[in-house]
C-alpha cells in the first residue's frame, strides 16, 4: 500500500520490518481482488446469490463465470483474511508511531475508494431488498397507493415487480416516511434509473459515514485512519451492505451526523487530549444548538429506519440537557406531521412495522443456532418474549452506566449489538450498525466483540464449503 | 451525595442536584462494574460460537446425509434425475429420510414417483434403502396417498394401509 520502508524501531519499540509495506501491499491486492472476483462473477447472472435484476452491469457480462457458493464464499474468506491482517499491520505501526512507513493514508483511501467503486459499478448483490424500495416508491409515485397499506404484489403489472423477493410481495414497507419519501423521485427514472440512484444513495451515504466517522475519531483523540480502516475495508460492510445498497447505510450516516455534532467545537481541534476512562460525551458540552441537532438527527435517522432511535435515551441521560429532548420532540413532531400528510395514520405506526419484523426467524440469527444446540427445531414464541426481556435488561444497564458517566456512544454501540444479537431475524448488514460508533469511542471492547460477532456470522455462511460435492 | 469535581455543568444541569448533574468521568466503582461485564460478555461469546459451530456441524452432517441420499436413489432405481424430492429429519432425532422421484422420465412429480425409506451411517458415500413405498402422479408426499408399502416403510406404519 506504500513506499516500502527500511527496517526501523517505532516509539513503542516494535520492530517494523522491511516486510511489513510488501505485506500489506499484498493483503490490499487480494481484498481488491476477492472483491471484485464477487463483482465480476456476480455481473454473469444466473446465480442464487445475485438476485434477479435488470441490466446495470452488463457490460460486465462477459469477464466472469456464473458466481457460486464455493467461489463467493472463498472470496469472502479471503476478504476477511485480508481485512484481519490490515488492521493488524496498521495497529502495529500506529502502536509504533510509524504508520505511514506501512500504511499511508493516501493509499489506505485509495483502498477504500477502490473497493467503493468496485462495488458501485457491479450488480446487486446478495439481496432483493433494493428492489422493495424502489418497488415502494413506485406504488406511491406511479400507481397512487400508499405503501404502508399495501406490499408490491398490488402492482403486479409493474415492471419492478418481478425483481421483489417472493417473501416480501405482500408485506407493506417497514421504513420510516422519510426514507420512503427521499426515495420517491427516483421513482420516475425507471427501473434501471431507479437501481443506479438507490447505489448511488447508498454510495453517497457510505462516503459520508466515513467522514463522520474520521471526524469523530479525531475529535475523541482516537486515530480517524484506524477508524476509516475497520469500516471502509470490512467485508460485510462492502459486500453486503454498499454491495445490496442497504438503506442501512443512509441510517448510520444520520447515527454519525448525531454523534459528530455532540462532539464538534466550534475552534475544533480534539475533544479529548488523552485519558483511559471512556469520557460522557463532549468536554466541554457542545452548544444547545448542536445537541438539539443530534437529538434530530437521531429522529431522522429513525424516520429512515426506527432501530436508529436506539441512541437517543443513551444521548438524553448523558446530556440531561432540555436541548436534546426539544430537538427531538421538534424532529418527531415535523416527522409525524410529514409522514402523516404523505401516508396517513399508517406512516407514524412504527410500532405495528416492528412488532411485526420481530416475528421474523432467519436461519443465520444467533436465536436460532442457540434453539438448535438445545435440541429444539428453531425459536418459538416463548423465545420471542425471553430475547425481548434480556434486551430489556442490557439497555437499562447500559442506561444505568450512562447515568454514572459511561460513554453515551459506547452504550448506544452495545445496545446495537445487543439488538442485533437478539433477533430471530438476523441479516449481513444488521451487524454493521454498531461499527461506526465501535471506531469512535474509547471502550476497546465494543469493538472486539461487534468483530467477533461478525466473525461468528461469516462463519455459520460458510457451510457449504464443507460439503460433499454432489 | 455531593457533587464530584467529574460533573458537567451544562446550563440546565446547573439547575440539576449534584447527584444528577452529568459527569464527566465514571463513578467509583466502574472498574468493578467493567469487570463483572467482561466475564459476562466471555461467557456470552463462548456460547454464541459454541451454537455457531455446533450449528455448522450439524448443517454440514444434514448436506453429508442428502448428498448420500441422492446419489443412493439413483444408483437403487438406475435413473439419474436431477430433481428428487427429499424429506430430512434434520434435527437428528432418527436418521431416517424419504427421497422422492419420478419412475419415468417426465418433469419434477409429474410421473408415478418411487419414494426409499433411507437409513443409517453414510458408506462409501451411499445409504441403505430399508424400505419404500409409491406414490401418485401430480401430488405432495402425503401419508393418504402412499401405496404399496414395503420393508420398514411398511412396519413404520407410513402407509395408511
Amino acid at each position: 500500500m506504500s513506499a516500502a520502508a527500511p527496517s526501523v524501531r517505532g516509539g513503542a519499540g516494535v520492530r517494523l520490518d522491511w516486510w511489513a509495506p510488501a505485506l500489506a501491499g499484498l493483503l490490499a491486492v487480494l481484498l481488491a481482488a476477492a472483491t471484485a472476483e464477487i463483482v465480476v462473477d456476480g455481473a454473469a447472472g444466473h446465480s442464487a446469490l445475485i438476485p434477479k435484476s435488470p441490466p446495470i452491469a452488463g457490460w460486465l457480462g462477459g469477464i466472469g463465470e456464473r458466481l457460486g457458493y464455493r467461489v463467493f464464499l472463498i472470496a469472502v474468506l479471503v476478504s476477511v483474511v485480508a481485512y484481519a491482517g490490515l488492521l493488524a499491520l496498521a495497529r502495529r505501526a500506529r502502536r509504533s508511531a510509524t504508520r505511514g512507513s506501512t500504511i499511508s493514508t493516501r493509499a489506505a483511501l485509495a483502498l477504500i475508494a477502490a473497493l467503493h467503486v468496485i462495488v458501485f459499478i457491479g450488480p446487486i448483490l446478495l439481496s432483493t431488498d433494493v428492489f422493495s424500495y424502489i418497488a415502494y416508491a413506485r406504488m406511491g409515485v406511479e400507481h397512487g397507493l400508499n405503501p404502508y397499506l399495501h406490499g408490491p404484489s398490488s402492482i403486479a403489472g409493474d415492471p419492478v415487480y418481478v425483481y421483489v423477493g417472493h417473501d416480501w410481495r405482500d408485506v407493506a414497507t417497514a421504513y420510516g416516511p422519510l426514507y420512503t419519501l427521499l426515495s420517491y423521485p427516483l421513482a420516475p427514472l425507471g427501473l434501471v434509473g431507479a437501481v443506479w440512484g438507490m447505489k448511488v444513495l447508498a454510495l453517497a451515504a457510505s462516503v459520508g459515514t466515513l467522514a463522520l466517522t474520521w471526524r469523530c475519531a479525531r475529535a475523541r483523540g482516537l486515530d480517524p485512519l484506524w477508524a476509516v480502516l475497520v469500516i471502509g475495508l470490512n467485508p460485510l460492510y462492502v459486500i453486503y451492505g454498499l454491495g445490496g445498497a442497504h438503506n442501512d447505510l443512509i441510517m448510520l450516516l444520520a447515527m454519525m451526523t448525531a454523534v459528530s455534532l455532540t462532539l464538534a467545537r466550534p475552534g475544533g481541534g480534539p475533544e479529548v487530549a488523552s485519558g483511559a476512562t471512556a469520557p460522557s460525551g463532549g468536554r466541554p458540552a457542545p452548544g444547545a444548538r448542536r445537541e438539539a441537532s443530534a437529538a434530530a438527527a437521531i429522529v431522522a435517522g429513525a424516520l429512515v429506519k426506527a432501530t436508529v432511535a436506539a441512541l437517543l435515551p443513551f444521548m438524553i441521560v448523558s446530556r440531561r440537557r432540555l436541548a436534546p429532548i426539544l430537538g427531538a420532540l421538534a424532529a418527531l413532531a415535523a416527522g409525524a406531521a410529514i409522514g402523516y400528510l404523505a401516508f396517513g395514520i399508517h406512516g407514524i405506526d412504527v410500532v405495528a412495522a416492528l412488532n411485526r419484523d420481530a416475528a421474523f426467524v432467519s436461519t443465520d440469527s444467533f436465536a436460532t443456532e442457540i434453539a438448535h444446540l438445545f435440541g429444539k427445531p428453531g425459536v418459538f414464541p416463548v423465545d420471542h418474549d425471553l430475547l425481548k426481556a434480556g434486551l430489556v435488561i442490557i439497555v437499562a444497564h447500559l442506561l444505568w452506566r450512562t447515568w454514572r458517566g459511561y460513554d453515551w456512544v459506547a452504550a448506544s454501540g452495545w445496545a446495537l449489538l445487543a439488538i442485533s444479537v437478539t433477533s430471530t431475524w438476523l441479516l449481513a448488514w444488521y451487524i454493521l450498525w454498531p461499527l461506526p460508533l465501535a471506531v469512535v469511542t474509547r471502550d476497546k471492547r465494543l469493538l472486539v466483540a461487534t468483530l467477533a460477532v461478525q466473525a461468528l456470522f461469516i462463519v455459520h455462511q460458510c457451510t457449504p464449503l464443507l460439503a460433499p460435492v454432489a | 451525595m455531593s457533587a464530584p469535581s467529574g460533573q458537567l455543568g451544562g446550563s440546565f444541569g446547573r439547575g440539576l442536584p449534584g447527584w444528577a448533574r452529568p459527569r464527566e468521568e465514571e463513578l467509583a466503582g466502574a472498574g468493578r462494574t467493567r469487570l463483572i461485564e467482561t466475564t459476562l460478555l466471555l461467557l456470552v461469546g463462548l456460547v454464541l460460537a459454541i451454537a455457531t459451530v455446533n450449528d455448522v456441524v450439524r448443517q454440514v452432517h444434514v448436506n453429508h446425509r442428502l448428498v448420500a441420499d441422492l446419489r443412493s436413489w439413483r444408483q437403487y432405481t438406475g435413473h439419474a434425475y436431477k430433481n428428487l424430492s427429499v424429506e430430512q429429519d434434520f434435527y437428528g432425532h432418527t436418521t431416517r429420510d424419504i427421497v422422492c422421484g419420478n419412475v419415468a422420465p417426465g418433469a419434477p412429480k409429474e410421473r408415478t414417483q418411487l419414494c426409499l425409506v433411507l437409513s443409517g451411517p453414510v458408506v462409501a458415500g451411499r445409504r441403505a434403502a430399508r424400505g419404500g413405498f409409491y406414490l401418485p402422479a401430480k401430488v405432495e408426499d402425503i401419508r393418504s396417498y402412499r401405496y404399496a408399502c414395503y420393508g420398514s416403510a411398511r412396519s413404520a406404519g407410513l402407509c395408511p394401509r
